[in-house]
């Protein structure tokens, strides 16, 4: 009656070759407006730091080649942004159930971490250098991080800019989520927010009137249901990578920073000989990118660890306490909820009912209450007491 | 003035960063804050007329002016009722004793300097008796408390023995006859008789004044009630100890001719001593206990008054200061001021501390998390799960607790043994560097110091993996282990990375080493590092072979053994035979994964293995270059050491990735295949949809399915069967939905697919709350 299990192979990129493969890729990284972005700013970054890293050898000059092994190190965390985006696109298959809608909090977690190494780092170097001062060339360190500083910009404006796109590009989707969200308004969905004011107003309308009879909520649901229909069909193949692109975002902003305070510290050093500059600048930095990184981390541990997510935290007691007032359910037990990606909720949980208890009808009830919550896949399964 | 203001502010940054108080409270806790720092000045104030005025004087004065003043504004006489002759008496023995007291308090002042009395005079009653009440009685109110009282002791202690203030020697030879009264005098030969220097003597005295400044606030409770209201009491003693004063003060001015230059001077700085003393605080704090609980008033209180001490110790000897209180003080006292020490500040925070905690109310009775409200409308609480996990509040107990169970088990025991001799060695290591002003240990050393925390990080896990679950993390806290062997193979890779980098830079440009140092140290790290190696390799293939001991991975093992009785040569081959060691357990199933994936553990032992090859690399380049010179040894070494290292690592982390992504569990994938299969054939079973099976942990695999049953069968067998056959299959965490054909059949004659028929479902319940299921059935 139902298929058994999607055999999709087309996304799995093996048996092919090499040139197949990767112009797929190619493909599929420019299908998505993020993975473009993205990608096109890999490309950006790449080409400067291999001029970088030519004119380095050309001049022989040791710090601008550590500067460019350095903006490497930094591709990598685009690299990982783009891997991720085009990752959690692939449909699911045999072994990954789900699919690899997680790439995308893996990737911001990996991002999340890197920034912290570069803190660190950063910090200790500042440290050492503010207890030694060093001489620093600062002849040439101005126009390279100038450059640097203007390639992280266009970064940020792109990002910024394809945040903006994403809203408006995506806005049903946006919108789709903040409907299974119940209320929860996030900044994305906000952008689609003007396509909809029917649907704004059908809920609220519903709100007042929940007594009414089947027959109009049956129209209403005939209506509704074309439009639902092509509206999920984005949700399998475009993750919002709401991670990926804070990571992303917050990894770019902290080189610019980086590159602010190179630069400041420069001119302080040019103009006045403050040679104690540098360290607190780069101190200063490293502090900043370590507190913004945390609320990052933070989610995406959560996330991984399969912690209940925290918009249903409150919610869910609540429909603990629906689930069990149903008829013939004498207990709740092992309540699982967890996170597959963003705003995606998954929960399973374990009903004991009483034997004459009509399963079916509790069982529908169960998936009512918690879809209102924003549980989007749930399993319940039913337990019989025993007489 | 200006000290006046950023300390306020200060202070009120703290408070709001201590607790957040509700809207309504917070003009009184401004308020508060206001006075607090209003008295802390006046007691600086204080000091200093204290330095020309005598003490009898002194508090002659201020109780007269608050006598008048509380005269005007309390009318004790023509208010309330009138007080008989027995009250009078028992007034008056209170007044003697509030005279005493303030005796005490202000001569304790003298000796110590404004900052030491703030610190330990001023505790409000609440703080002194929860710490009264650890100290003596048995049942002090829990763990925290006694905490609290550590604190208090301790901060005292500090501030006698570590507070090197200078002006203590100058008052240690303080010239006998130099004394002005017969009771300062008196006070002096007592302190003296006791055996501490000036200064200490003050901190004793002050600590008893403060007891006996508490029991009197006690006892005088019930006097007050008599009186009327604690006001009108306040006033009456005021003025009656100014009376019981006064006969002293004209003996005292007769006998003995007075310091001050001119009287007049000093009536704007009286004036402020006696309002912000006085008067102000005594009627801030009795309409802020009156509106807030005690406690809280007091934490703040005692917040604000130490932080405003603190500020005002740094700056009042502040030349810009003593320009703005010129006007007001004539002649400036040379040197001779209390300076703020380490010990000072040391004490200040505990005492501060100490205070916090004390004046904390027990929290007993509200740690439950509310679940819910029940049908009648009363609250819900939930008192399982964290809120009894995190009752244990006292440090010995909690480092006792952790280290029972870190020994309890193999992996963290053996964590912890190794994590300790690292930081043993790094210790040697930094002592020595700073000893001998060595820059290349020292900067060693904390290279050692951070890779020490892969370890911490590591044993961290360890610990974490075994808490139980909580509401919030259901599945508990397994899959810390994963995260934390992730983490840890991902900074190997960002360490390779750097190490890479380092050693191309320098194969362009060799360096020349300093070599002399280098062989010692590296040597030393070696032998702690093959000491680890050991004793986590040993770990790994014990659990490999516990958990594998039906069929091959014998041959495995015994590579692993003889790797460590080779020593440093077998390491590379080491990494190599260990992460094959992984592979072919995982290829076969069946295990039921206890230990075998241990992520954790693997991260460790990659970690250390990085570090061993790093000392080796070193070694065996020190000797080239010293053999024969070879200056492109060194980054040839590390160059092939990193890419050793990201060899190693990626193992790690591809499984890592596989577990945090959801992947089937790839050594169960073949007999869930297999089960699914036999489900199929459950008799009664049409179909199964969704079936998914992640790994949470090393020994957790959870799943979820979805089954289709024909109609008439009985539901309870079905998952009963389905659960055996799948926990055969390894998935000990399963939840099976079974669907019965109409409930199928509904949903999906609404939509083509059930996400959808979800989100429509959805999208009506939001439409239309119903609240009767009949519509869908």
């Amino acid at each position: 009656m139902l298929p058994l299990s999607i055999k999709d192979d087309e996304y799995k990129p093996t048996k092919y070759n090499l040139l197949l493969k990767l112009s797929g890729w190619f493909r599929s990284i420019l299908a998505d407006k993020t993975s473009r972005n993205l990608f096109f700013f890999l490309c950006l970054n790449l080409s400067f730091a291999f001029v970088e890293l030519t004119y380095g050898i050309w001049s022989n000059s040791l710090g601008l080649i550590s500067d460019s092994f350095h903006m490497f190190f930094d591709c990598t965390a685009l690299l990982a942004g783009l891997a991720a985006s085009v990752i959690s696109r692939w449909r699911s298959n045999d072994s990954f159930s789900y699919g690899y809608v997680r790439a995308e909090v893996l990737a911001g977690f990996v991002n999340g971490l890197f920034l912290i190494f570069t803190a660190f780092f950063i910090f200790s170097e500042g440290v050492e250098r503010a207890l030694e001062p060093p001489d620093v060339h600062h002849e040439r360190l101005l126009p390279v991080s100038v450059a640097g500083l203007l390639v992280n910009l266009v970064g940020i404006f792109a990002f910024q800019h394809g945040g903006h796109g994403h809203s408006h590009g995506e806005g049903d989707h946006g919108h789709s989520h903040s409907l299974f969200n119940g209320s929860t308004s996030h900044g994305h969905s906000h952008g689609g927010h003007h396509h909809h004011d029917k649907h704004a107003d059908s809920h609220s309308h519903g709100g007042h009137h929940h007594h009414d009879k089947h027959a109009d909520w049956h129209s209403h649901g005939g209506h509704e249901e074309p439009h639902y229909n092509d509206e999920l069909q984005h949700l399998p193949g475009k993750g919002s990578s709401k991670q990926i692109l804070q990571g992303v975002l917050l990894h770019i902003i902290a080189d610019t920073l980086g590159s602010v305070g190179v630069i400041i510290s420069a001119l302080l050093m040019q103009k006045y000989d403050l040679m104690i500059a540098d360290p607190i600048c780069s101190m200063l930095i490293a502090i900043l990118i370590g507190v913004s990184v945390v609320p990052l981390l933070k989610e995406s541990i959560g996330i991984l660890m399969q912690r209940t997510p925290f918009s249903l935290d409150h919610a869910l007691p609540e429909c603990y306490q629906r689930v069990q007032q149903l008829q013939g359910v004498y207990n709740l037990q092992e309540p699982h909820f967890w996170t597959l990606c963003t705003d995606v909720y998954i929960g399973t949980l374990k009903l004991l009912v009483a034997p004459d208890a009509d399963t079916r009808w509790i069982l529908s009830q169960t998936h009512h209450i918690f879809t209102q919550a924003g549980v989007r896949q749930l399993y319940v399964q039913i337990d019989t007491a025993a007489m | 003035m200006e000290e006046k203001y950023s300390s306020n502010v200060l202070s009120g940054g703290q408070l709001g960063m201590v607790e957040v108080p509700d809207s309504r409270l917070t003009r009184y806790i401004v308020l508060l804050v206001i006075s607090k720092v209003l008295k802390a000045l006046g007691i600086f104030e204080s000091y200093d007329i204290l330095k020309v005025v005598h003490i009898v004087q002194f508090i002659f004065i201020l109780k007269l002016g608050s006598a008048v003043f509380l005269l005007f504004f309390q009318k004790p006489f023509s208010s309330g009722k009138a007080i008989s002759k027995r009250q009078w008496i028992k007034l008056l023995k209170h007044a003697v004793f509030s005279c005493v007291i303030s005796l005490l308090g202000f001569f304790g002042l003298t000796l110590c300097g404004p900052l030491r009395t703030l610190l330990l005079f001023e505790h409000s009653d609440v703080v002194v008796i929860a710490l009264l009440g650890v100290l003596f009685t048995n049942s002090g109110g829990g763990p925290s408390k006694t905490r609290g009282a550590a604190f208090f002791i301790i901060a005292v202690i500090c501030l006698l023995l570590f507070d090197n203030d200078d002006l203590m020697a100058k008052m240690a030879e303080h010239p006998e006859g130099h004394h002005d009264s017969a009771l300062t005098h008196f006070l002096y030969t007592v302190i003296s008789f006791l055996g501490v220097a000036d200064h200490k003597g003050g901190v004793v005295l002050l600590v008893a004044s403060l007891c006996l400044k508490v029991g009197f606030h006690t006892a005088s409770r019930k006097l007050s009630v008599e009186i009327g209201g604690a006001k009108r009491l306040y006033a009456l003693d005021n003025l009656v100890s100014a009376l019981v004063l006064l006969p002293w003060v004209i003996v005292l001015s007769a006998t003995t001719e007075s310091k001050v230059e001119s009287w007049s001077s000093l009536v704007l700085p009286f004036g402020m001593i006696i309002f912000s003393v006085m008067i102000l605080e005594f009627y801030v704090e009795a309409i802020c206990s009156a509106k807030m609980e005690t406690p809280r008033c007091a934490r703040y209180g005692a917040l604000a008054l130490f932080f405003s001490a603190l500020l005002l110790a740094n700056f009042w000897t502040h030349p810009l200061t003593d320009q703005l209180r010129s006007m007001s003080k004539p002649a400036h006292y040379g040197s001779t001021e209390h300076v703020l020490s380490g010990g000072v500040l040391v004490s200040a925070i505990f005492f501060i501390m100490s205070s916090n905690i004390l004046s904390s109310p027990s929290k007993k009775g509200q740690k439950g998390t509310l679940v819910g409200y029940s049908p009648e409308g009363t609250p819900l609480y939930n008192f399982m799960g964290d809120a009894l996990q995190h009752t244990s509040q006292s440090l010995p107990r909690f480092i006792k607790d952790s280290l029972k169970q870190i020994l309890e088990e193999y992996d963290s025991r053996q964590i912890f043994y190794f994590l300790c001799l690292n930081l043993a060695f790094t210790f040697v290591e930094l002592f020595y560097g700073v000893w001998t002003n060595s820059l290349g240990l020292i900067s060693d050393g904390f290279h050692m110091l951070f890779d020490c925390s892969a370890l911490v990080l590591g044993l961290f896990a360890a610990l974490m993996t075994r808490w139980k679950a909580t509401r919030i993390f259901s599945y508990g806290y397994g899959r810390v282990e994963i995260l934390s062997g992730f983490i840890n193979g991902l900074f190997l890779m960002v360490i390779a990375f750097f190490v890479f980098v380092e050693s191309v830079t320098r194969l362009l440009d060799p360096p020349n080493i300093n070599t002399d140092m280098l062989t010692p140290v590296s040597v030393g790290g070696l032998l702690v590092n093959l000491v680890g190696i050991c004793a986590f390799s040993h770990a790994h293939s014990h659990g490999g072979k516990s958990c594998s001991s039906h069929d091959h991975g014998h041959s495995h093992h015994g590579h692993s053994h003889s790797e460590h009785s080779h020593g440093g040569h077998g390491h590379s081959h080491g990494g190599h035979g260990h992460s094959h060691g992984g592979h072919g357990h995982g290829g076969h199933g069946h295990s039921h994964g206890s230990g075998g994936m241990n992520a954790n553990m693997r991260g460790v032992f990659l970690h250390v293995l990085a570090d061993t090859l790093g000392s080796v690399g070193v070694i065996i380049s020190t000797i080239l270059i010293r053999q024969f010179g070879w200056l492109i040894a060194d980054p040839i070494c590390s160059l092939f050491i990193a890419t050793l290292i990201f060899l190693s690592v990626i193992p790690l982390l591809k499984d890592a990735c596989e577990v945090l992504l959801l992947r089937t569990p790839p050594e169960h994938e073949k007999d869930l295949n297999n089960a699914l299969e036999k489900i199929e054939k459950i008799e009664g079973v049409l179909s199964y949809r969704d079936p998914h099976f992640w790994r949470h942990s090393a020994n957790m695999i959870a799943g979820t399915i979805h089954l289709q049953v024909m109609s008439d069968v009985v539901e309870q067998r079905i998952i009963q069967q389905v659960t055996a056959i799948l926990k055969e299959a390894g998935v000990n965490n399963l939840s099976v939905q079974v669907e019965k054909e109409a409930y199928f059949q509904h949903m999906s004659g609404l939509s083509t697919g059930f996400h959808e028929v979800l989100a429509m479902t959805q999208q009506m319940e939001s439409m239309k709350y119903l609240n009767d299921g009949t519509c869908i059935m």
